[in-house]
């Protein structure tokens, strides 16, 4: 019962936390300087043929009728048409999805199985050889040290001016052509890869350090266990909440669209596709964009801390007393 | 300082390179070292050489100036950034850890609200309400950094508040300002220095990819990021343009993080356990 | 006939922060099969380092850096992994000082006790183990988690585990330092209890020499990280022969008379860095002479038992 009011609560803060996100993004996106009529009639427009675009889309109204207009309709899934295509913006939005999906399944399965395995591996050896702490390190902070854009122009320039046999840049669906699909993508992903991979390792390897050094695995290794045994039995599962909380920070990240890899590799996602619709005031769009993404986010997060309480009792535990 | 001490080699090169890069930062730009950086002053795109070691840009200015003043501007500005994310966070950090009750709640929720945007897309919206610019990367950089160290400044007032001398402190009727200097802030400085470092590799990540992007640091100021963005239209006429900012910023991220996980092992040794 | 454990002239050294101090400094020592030995002395007196050291569980920090510890005949410290680990499965069992902590906390308290069968236990047997270590209601204990458990439930819980591969030699830290008072009494007497079933020869290490002397049948005085004195217990505790052991027989409370003063040991225990040049003691020796602090004092057999004293040797030799 504690637990169910417990979730209750969550419950109630997530649906806070996105309210406060609709009036952030809202304010945001009419406090830009420079409005919608702006962009789509230039900067010779009229006032009258200015107040005409305004009027048509509702833009006239106060603020505030603006947002509890867009919040209503908002609420039972609509949310409302691209004021530049005309489409609904959910249409828009399934477009790009594809792109923005492939990349994000790419970059959390890096994460997934060459990140946490290397971040176990070099926990469990850091405590074996002592000179080699410090080049682990090294090689640890470089993964997270090369900013996207500077390994992705490298990627681009090597495989544009080599013809190393991959695509560089642009977009082919997956349903239209596979083989060319994967051609496409394996750049953007593996140079989208390398940061996550290396931030999965370093918050496992911490992880895992941290959990190392309890006297329940001192007491193991007193009983004879074996390290392989002592690892797969102890130290993965004691140490998943925080690994499992980066991996859900890496999706939403991921889901939030990769912004400078789409751009690089010119790639039609929903990162671009947000930053594009910025620049042209496209009001629908950003709001439905950013809000989605703080859902996204949102559920990532509740789904972590149902995890975390499956994972380890004493959270659960934790999780229930919070209510007093 | 006695973490310093017990810093290994990797730390302290961490360190040095930071104030190497710094130094020459300062002593290219004040001392005019390479000429003006604006001056168009060669051929286009020269490739590096004795008269332009660096080469030049797409209008002939001399990149090694540029690079001075675009290390200068990427660290100073994240840097200035960051100080106003330590405050902040150290504030809203205890006051949710040490407080608690509504101000906490307050605190948690604005870390969360901040922390469901996505972060460029964030630093987008940002540029495009204050105008593209420095401003609009400062302010960013501080929007992205807050929610990251308010939360571990938090857990860690949350431990400290805890301590016996705090619980003592409070007993024996000390003011809440005075426990926070006296007692507080001593306690979380280490947390506080080592999350500082953390968001100073962050700020200059993301005046880096606001930059690339066109919404960071505008043309003809120079920055690291707006240096790649700038040579990246010529990345496959002339890559030496990337290349000397690209290297330069990999350097600045990579020496401040191996110091931020230097200066984190040293605060808390942690010893490590083999399992044979 | 090899006896079952033998420490020779142990030096352990821990690095720190690019120093080194040293925890054991040649410390030694034998038991025989079906002893019960207690090792008494401070925190800092190397108690901890020299039970790790007998299982090869001595941290990243630690280094062995003279002497030898042989499990009936074999040298810990040059077995290969694999057979490292058939000695602390087969022949020793360990009980830490922090009962909880000591159990993975996100396993089910049966499930572990499983683990320490190695399989080959069912549930039955699980049950049964509980229900040696006298858990009330074994099965209840069996389905919780670690944290639901008391400490005084934990440590027999951990005590099962040890005891379920019947080791040769149990060494239990400061096994009931975590508890409550009125626990205390019960977890010793069922880790005696079944050490003495299963032939377990017992090494506890603690810091009350009086709790020692009643359960032992031989006490260990550590002191700077070497064994300074070594006996039949009610020898040791009725007439202690080394200085330290004076003096800590004099701070019990129960063994001034009343109206007493306690009299507790002035100065504190010495940091080692390196080998000491003489008695460890020495600086807070009551009785310490010249040669105390210059020498290293020899191992002197004496009224039942060993003693690492100039002052001891002193006595042998007028007697003679």
């Amino acid at each position: 019962m504690r637990l169910f009011s417990w979730w209750l609560r969550r419950a109630l803060s997530a649906v806070l936390t996105l309210f406060l996100v609709s009036v952030l993004i809202f304010a945001a996106s009419r406090w830009m300087p420079g409005g919608f009529a702006e962009v789509v009639l230039g900067p010779f427009a009229s006032p009258e043929q200015k107040a005409e675009v305004a009027a048509k889309y509702g833009l006239d109204e106060s603020v505030f009728v603006q947002y509890w207009l867009w919040l209503g309709t908002a609420l039972t899934g609509d949310f409302g048409i691209s004021m530049i295509s005309g489409e609904p913006v959910t249409t828009e939005f399934g477009l790009r999805l594809p792109v923005t999906a492939q990349l994000a399944l790419f970059g959390v399965a890096a994460a997934v199985l060459i990140g946490v395995p290397l971040g176990v591996l070099t926990a469990v050896r850091a405590g074996g050889r002592r000179g080699g702490a410090a080049l682990g390190r090294l090689v640890s902070g470089l993964g997270v040290s090369v900013p996207e854009f500077v390994l992705g122009s490298i990627v681009v320039f090597l495989f544009s001016r080599y013809a190393l046999g991959l695509t560089v840049g642009g977009y082919v669906p997956f349903g239209q052509d596979p083989a060319g699909n994967l051609q496409s993508m394996v750049l953007p992903a593996a140079v989208l890869s390398v940061f996550v991979i290396a931030v999965a390792a370093r918050t496992t390897r911490d992880a895992v350090l941290n959990v190392l050094v309890e006297p329940y695995i001192t007491a193991s290794i007193a009983r004879g266990e074996s390290p392989g045994f002592i690892v797969a039995r102890h130290v993965l599962r004691n140490a998943s909440i925080p690994v499992i909380t980066v991996l859900s920070t890496i999706t939403a990240y991921l889901l939030g669209g990769a912004v400078i890899i789409e751009y690089l590799f010119n790639l039609p996602g929903i990162g671009t596709y947000l930053v594009q619709a910025v620049g042209r005031r496209d009001y629908a769009v950003v709001q439905a964009g950013v809000l989605l993404a703080a859902v996204v986010f949102i559920v990532l997060n509740m789904l972590t801390d149902a995890a975390a309480g499956v994972l380890d009792p004493r959270f659960g535990a934790a999780a229930k007393g919070r209510k007093r | 300082m006695t973490w310093w001490r017990r810093a290994d080699w990797l730390t302290r090169s961490g360190l040095a390179c930071l104030a190497v890069l710094v130094l020459v930062s300062v002593v290219g730009t004040v001392f005019g070292i390479g000429g003006d950086p604006d001056a168009m002053v060669g051929p286009r795109l020269a490739p590096p050489g004795v008269d332009y070691p660096l080469g030049t840009d797409e209008l002939g200015r001399s990149m090694l100036p540029r690079l001075f003043e675009g290390i200068g501007t990427t660290l100073l500005l994240s840097t200035l950034a960051v100080l106003v994310t330590a405050v902040l966070a150290t504030l809203l950090g205890v006051a949710a850890g040490y407080r608690g009750g509504w101000l906490g709640e307050v605190v948690l929720r604005l870390v969360e609200v901040l922390y469901s945007f996505p972060t460029i897309v964030l630093a987008i919206l940002v540029a495009a309400v204050v105008g593209p610019g420095r401003t609009a990367t400062m302010c960013s950089i501080v929007l992205i950094t807050i929610p990251l160290m308010t939360r571990v400044v938090r857990a860690a007032a949350v431990t400290v508040s805890e301590r016996d001398y705090v619980t003592s402190a409070v007993i024996s009727g000390a003011r809440w300002p005075r426990i926070l200097v006296r007692h507080l802030l001593p306690s979380l400085s280490g947390t506080i220095a080592v999350q500082g470092t953390y968001a100073l590799s962050v700020g200059i990540l993301v005046e880096g990819g606001l930059s690339f992007l066109g919404f960071g640091v505008q043309p003809p100021q120079s920055s690291l990021g707006a240096l790649i963005q700038q040579g990246s239209t010529y990345l496959l006429a002339a890559p030496w343009l990337v290349v000397a900012p690209g290297i330069v910023l990999v350097v600045a991220i990579l020496a401040i993080n191996v110091f931020g996980d230097g200066l984190r092992d040293g605060l808390e040794p942690r010893e490590a356990r083999s399992l044979v | 006939m090899t006896p079952l454990l033998h420490i020779d002239d142990l030096v352990v050294d821990y690095a720190s922060g690019g120093r080194t101090v040293r925890a054991l400094d040649g410390a030694a020592l034998t038991v025989q099969r079906g002893e019960t030995v207690g090792i008494v002395g401070e925190s800092g007196s190397g108690k901890s380092t020299l039970g790790s050291a007998i299982g090869g569980l001595l941290p990243g920090a630690a280094s062995v850096t003279g002497g030898a510890v042989r499990v009936d005949g074999d040298d810990v410290n040059t077995l290969r992994p694999k057979q490292l680990r058939a000695l602390r499965r087969g022949r020793l069992g360990y009980i830490f000082q922090e009962p909880i902590g000591s159990l993975d906390p996100t396993m089910r308290v049966g499930r572990q006790v499983e683990l320490a069968l190695r399989g080959r236990g069912t549930r039955a047997d699980v049950t049964a183990h509980l229900a040696r270590v006298q858990l009330a209601d074994p099965d209840r204990v069996a389905r919780s988690y670690p944290h639901q458990l008391s400490g005084g439930m934990a440590q027999r819980v951990a005590i099962a585990m040890a005891m379920a591969g019947e080791p040769e030699i149990l060494i239990a830290d400061e096994p009931t330092a975590a508890l409550d008072s009125q626990i205390r009494e019960e977890v010793l007497g069922v880790i005696f209890s079944l050490a003495a079933e299963a032939g377990t020869t017992i090494l506890w290490l603690s810091h009350d020499l009086p709790a020692v002397a009643k359960r032992c049948s031989r006490v260990v005085v550590m002191y700077g990280g070497r064994v300074v004195e070594s006996g039949a217990a009610s020898a040791v505790l009725d007439s202690p022969r080394h200085p330290y052991t004076a003096a800590l027989v004099r701070a019990v409370p129960g063994a001034a008379a009343d109206g007493a003063r306690l009299s507790s040991i002035p100065g504190q225990p010495p940091v080692l860095t390196g080998s000491a040049q003489g008695c460890a003691f020495a600086p807070r020796c009551p009785d310490a002479l010249g040669p105390c602090s210059a020498d290293r004092p020899p191992l002197v057999s004496v009224a039942e038992r060993d003693v690492l004293c100039h002052l001891a040797e002193a006595t042998v030799g007028a007697g003679r």
